[in-house]
């Protein structure tokens, strides 16, 4: 037991180990490598990436999943994404990648060790997250994409849209944080 | 020289930051503040701000996914 636990100790002072699984990546190292991903993305799937897309398709095939049929629905009428909601999760690539992202995010936190299931302080908490998250699901699919879709991947196109975007999402967020803390200070 | 410790155990960015801004402007110079945090990014935030500020700052980890950042108020 002694033995294990200077092999962990070992392994958890270790620079390597430190530089890479321990410590934060600096924002610059993310953001070429984001860039990269965003590229390969688009060169294999050809779509330009997106992360809340996926998600509807997520909720459709769990509504579906309950004996419910979005055939009807206007956002999922076209040809297209009626194939793709038949061909299913893992012909979708960006519902595998959206898999991936989470797995992803699991393993980093995992390996250096920071794991916690945080507990939940208030009901105003509850609320505030399903209120969020229920305003920015249907924000991204009025805007036609989130701030990855339609603002990273908007100006990565080189399209106006991504830029008028990214000055309303400024606004939003100013408007939030004024909410913020008048609720929750 | 007091000591005021500020949980914010659960509370995800920017609140532990906001909550902790706000403690400060009540303490005297130096008084230390302790912000119990299991949010990673305030993590960075937090003491970015005090460093900026000119505060002595120091971040800890006590356990798997919280961390205790400690906070000198210089002036």
């Amino acid at each position: 037991m002694s033995s294990f636990k200077e092999t962990m100790k070992k392994i958890t002072s270790n620079p390597v180990y430190v530089k890479w699984l321990k410590d934060a990546w600096p924002y610059l190292t993310g953001a070429i490598l984001l860039s990269l991903f965003q590229i390969v993305t688009l060169a294999t799937t050809y779509n330009p990436w997106g992360v809340t897309g996926p998600y509807t398709n997520w909720g459709a095939w769990i509504f579906e999943l309950f004996g419910g049929s979005v055939d009807k629905w206007y956002y999922f009428s076209s040809e297209g994404m009626q194939r793709t909601l038949e061909n299913g999760f893992l012909a979708d690539g960006g519902s595998v990648r959206n898999a991936g992202l989470i797995l992803g995010a699991l393993l980093a936190v995992l390996f250096a060790s920071q794991f916690k299931i945080k507990k939940i302080k208030s009901k105003k908490q509850v609320v505030a997250a399903v209120l969020g998250g229920l305003l920015m699901g249907y924000g991204a699919r009025i805007a036609y994409g989130c701030n990855i879709g339609a603002l990273y991947s908007g100006i990565a196109s080189l399209s106006l849209s991504g830029w008028v975007f990214g000055i309303f999402l400024f606004l939003g967020a100013i408007v939030g944080s004024k909410l913020l803390v008048k609720y929750f200070m | 020289m007091k000591e005021v410790m500020l949980d914010c155990f659960g509370e995800a960015c920017p609140i532990p930051l906001v909550k902790a801004q706000n403690k400060m402007k009540e303490m005297d110079i130096g008084d230390i503040l302790i912000v119990s945090i299991d949010h990673s990014c305030a993590m960075k935030n937090l003491p970015d701000w005090a460093r900026g500020e000119g505060h002595n700052v120091e971040v800890e980890e006590t356990g798997d996914g919280e961390w205790e950042v400690v906070i000198e108020k210089v002036k």
